[in-house]
């Protein structure tokens, strides 16, 4: 018969059977002190920064993947994989000599064949890159290191398409991954960036884990957005998707986590007296509220009814409503965004005199607006659209216009919005969106900037001016030509309408303390650079 | 018995194709795109039609019914949309996390509200029994991510006992893995323990003013040995049932605890794709629970023939 301390000792061996793995696991792993682990604001759903326009897949491939030039804090282009490069006289071809040493995480060296591939698929499915490639006749590789791109016209816009950091990024994979059709995903995720993806300690929906890369050789200038060199401080970098923004702030707190990225706003107030976690606004350009109009179908195919809407909209209600403290929003009148380098005030009274319901009242009476519903998409899972539409759902109606508010999720909302139909046959007149303050500064990049009808973005805009004054601020040669264009742009925008903006805000994220060296950018959130103190 | 078992099998069939047909009709006829939310916010008309098109969406409903129908007879519930990876590799990765929290959930809530129902019915009318079932009242009422809540805050971020969140893969050692659970299983059990008891008591005082347990008295049967062998014994059909009824209780809960303690198991899996509208995992999840209902439930009628040897089928 066993006696007690028998049984106890059976116990302790399977017990410590049992964990074996964990011991292992624990010599294989880095420390917690040497990892860093981050809760984004969603789930890397695909991983395919070019198949998809999601930010997440760009925060993925940030880590992974390198770029031949890459934006600094000044937004200007800055070699990052490219050594040196050149314009020829005619300004018509660029050479580009990558830099020695450069390795995919595999093990085989990057080539100018990678690149031209590469560059290649991004200008398939980027807008800068399509509009880029009207003008490219060839992209010659002349030899390991060396590649051409031939224009038909000069360009100058070439480079800062290729160091642009908001979605789709000009990553460099490998050839054979860069040769899938752009309409298809890739499914080996190599790079030559600062940290290897481990898909064997990733759980898909759950966490996805990166190692530091130890082949990559980062530049030796200091790290400044995407420029600069690229140095992983931290062994291991964990994206966990965590849902509930409770139990986020609550993982913080305890110091599970090291970093939210976007925060419940409801919960600032109980960080911000927290003294082991700061909080700082890592995208000084913020987030635009943006109302998009259909220019298909009436009323907003009058372009009295679309200034109407700039009058009916008050420029910060929908931001009070949503977040709050004035510290982290405020109303913008350019087209581009403030806080970026395209912002401007042209044309921007109806802005700066504020919300006018009257005059609003009078232009839907001088547009002949009929009385018809006007429908009014909003998703109730994201809080800014849900209160713009409340809001412009009274404003419309003190306007004296019918309105019927469709309220779904946002998944919803994405599939209604492709309906060109008239509203009452399935299609609609408003939707709320967002972009980042960033992407929108680009009157080339972001989709929502083209007026070209029917092969616009949704809502369809149809303005051949704006069209010709993209392409003019396209082919400026210097930064004043460049403002200029924005300013003629906009001049133009504001009288034609596309959408209207209901705010801007900045999004505060939330981090431990003794966190350091956290590169604050639009558009992405890299890990290179991040230490810890203590 | 045996065709009885192989009849229910059948039936389990049926009731998991008229399941399929309807998650299929309804996920399909429901507003929503995975392309446009594959494609991204900033992406054209026109490049998320391309997508559509590679993901053979734009195909005819009856065309992609067909399809998926056919694969999962062959056992494959398809790809992820998104990610490319197998619904059944995504859903074998999340099992362990989600059988761990239903099982532990189960175990402790089992115990715990029997021992409190047969204590309430024979303590029936006395503080103990007011007391125990006020607290199934509560547990009842309080939703469980309230509850998730208020355990976090008071074990976690105050006292610092337990971990907030997260799951532990038993390979990684027991103690992890019990203390990322404790939390989460009296969330999601408190509810479960509060039906459980309530129905156990019930039963039991029904079963306690039967003439065979006077007897028992009568004759000096010890208490415990009156409580469970003769009355728990014969209280136990319909206790057995609520169990097998409250497995639903429990599918719906996981969801909601996966989410509130960020366990990485097979609800937290559905609730992403729904928000994807990754139409594949959706599909195979909610077949899969389905089946497990359905398999649960003919579990509960054959316990019955054990509780109840005159129960035959």
């Amino acid at each position: 018969m066993s006696t007690r301390r028998e049984i106890l000792k059976a116990a302790t061996a399977a017990s410590a059977l049992i964990a074996s793995p964990s011991l292992v696991f624990a010599q294989a792993a880095p420390t917690r002190a040497r990892t860093l682990r981050a809760v984004m604001h969603g789930d890397l759903a695909a991983f395919d920064p070019i198949w998809t326009t999601a930010n997440m897949a760009s925060y993925h491939g940030g880590l992974i993947y390198d770029t031949l030039f890459g934006i600094d804090s000044q937004y200007r282009a800055q070699p990052q994989m490219v050594q040196s490069f050149n314009l020829s006289d005619d300004k018509k071809t660029y050479t580009f000599v990558l830099r020695d040493g450069l390795r995919f995480s595999s093990g085989e060296a990057v080539t100018a064949k990678d690149c031209v591939a590469s560059i290649r698929r991004w200008a398939a499915r980027d807008g800068g890159g399509q509009h880029m490639f009207r003008r490219v006749t060839d992209t010659p590789v002349v030899d390991e290191k060396t590649f051409r791109i031939v224009l038909r016209e000069p360009y100058p816009l070439l480079i800062d398409w290729l160091a642009k950091a908001s979605t789709n990024v000009c990553y460099m994979m490998r050839e054979k991954e860069a040769l899938t059709d752009p309409q298809t995903q890739i499914s080996e995720y190599i790079g030559s960036g600062p940290f290897i993806y481990n898909r064997t300690e990733s759980r898909q929906g759950a966490r996805y884990v990166y190692d530091r890369n130890p082949n990559y050789v980062p530049r030796s200038e200091p790290a400044s957005f995407m420029a600069g060199g690229k140095v992983a401080r931290m062994d291991r970098v964990i994206m966990e998707n965590m849902a509930d923004p409770q139990t986020q702030v609550a993982a913080l707190q305890a110091g599970e986590i090291d970093f939210v990225e976007w925060p419940s706003l409801d919960l600032i107030d109980t960080l911000e007296k927290d003294r082991n976690i700061k909080l700082e606004v890592m995208n000084q350009s913020g987030t635009m509220g943006w109302c998009r109009l259909n220019h298909l179908h009436a009323p907003f195919n009058n372009v009295l009814a679309r200034r109407a809407m700039l009058y009916l909209t008050h420029p910060t209600e929908v931001m009070k409503a949503t977040f709050g403290n004035e510290k982290y929003y405020r109303g913008c009148g350019s087209i581009f965004a403030c806080n970026t380098p395209t912002e401007n005030d042209a044309n921007t009274d109806w802005f700066k005199g504020g919300q006018n319901i009257d005059r609003a009242r009078q232009l839907f009476r001088e547009a002949g607006y009929d009385g018809r519903p006007v429908v009014l998409l909003s998703a109730s899972n994201v809080q800014h659209m849900t209160n713009a539409g409340l809001l412009y759902q009274q404003w419309l109606r003190a306007a004296g216009v019918n309105v019927e508010l469709v309220t779904s999720d946002w998944g919803g909302v994405v599939a209604r919005r492709a309906n060109r139909n008239p509203p009452d046959q399935g299609g609609w007149n408003i939707f709320f969106t967002s972009a980042s303050g960033s992407a929108y500064s680009n009157p080339v990049s972001l989709a929502g900037h083209a007026s070209n009808g029917t092969n616009a973005w949704f809502g369809w805009p149809t303005d051949e001016k704006n069209e010709q004054l993209r392409d003019a601020w396209a082919a400026a040669a210097t930064p004043e030509e460049r403002m200029a264009a924005a300013r003629a742009m906009q001049e133009n925008a504001w009288n034609y309408v596309p959408h209207v903006h209901y705010g801007q805000w900045l999004q505060p994220s939330a981090m431990r303390a003794n966190l350091t060296g956290m590169i604050g950018m639009p558009e992405l959130a890299p890990f290179w650079n991040v230490g810890r103190t203590g | 018995m045996l065709s009885y078992v192989i009849r229910r099998l059948f039936s389990t069939l049926l009731v998991m194709a008229m399941v399929a047909i309807f998650v299929f009709l309804l996920l399909h006829l429901s507003p929503g795109d995975p392309a446009a939310i594959i494609a991204g916010d900033n992406a054209t008309p026109a490049a998320i039609d391309g997508i559509r098109q590679k993901l053979g969406l734009s195909d005819p409903l009856p065309v992609q019914f067909v399809r998926w129908i056919g694969h999962v007879l062959q056992g494959d519930l398809g790809v992820s949309i998104f990610s490319n990876e197998p619904v059944l590799k995504l859903v074998g990765q999340r099992l362990e996390p989600t059988l761990s929290l239903a099982l532990m959930t189960l175990v402790v809530a089992v115990t715990l509200a029997i021992t409190f129902g047969v204590l309430a019915a024979w303590k029936a009318g006395t503080w103990i029994d007011r007391a125990l079932m006020v607290v199934s009242v509560v547990g009842f009422s309080v939703p469980t991510f309230v509850v998730g809540y208020l355990l976090i805050y008071l074990f976690a971020i105050e006292l610092r006992w337990l971990p907030v969140q997260g799951y532990t893969p038993m390979s990684e050692g027991l103690d992890g893995w019990a203390r990322n659970l404790v939390l989460p299983s009296i969330a999601l059990g408190l509810a479960y323990i509060a039906l459980i008891a309530r129905i156990t008591r019930a039963s039991m005082l029904d079963v306690l003013s039967e003439d065979y347990i006077r007897t028992a008295k009568a004759k000096g049967v010890a208490n415990q040995s009156m409580l469970l062998k003769h009355a728990l014994k014969n209280a136990g059909v319909p206790i057995v049932t609520v169990i097998g009824i409250g497995v639903a209780l429990l599918i719906s809960g996981v969801v909601i605890t996966e989410t509130v303690f960020n366990i990485p198991g097979i609800g937290r899996l559905v609730v992403d794709a729904i928000a994807k509208r990754d139409y594949p995992i959706i599909q195979g999840v909610i077949l899969i629970f389905s089946g497990v209902y359905v398999l649960v439930n003919l579990l509960v009628d054959l316990t019955y023939t054990v509780i109840d040897p005159r129960i035959r089928y």
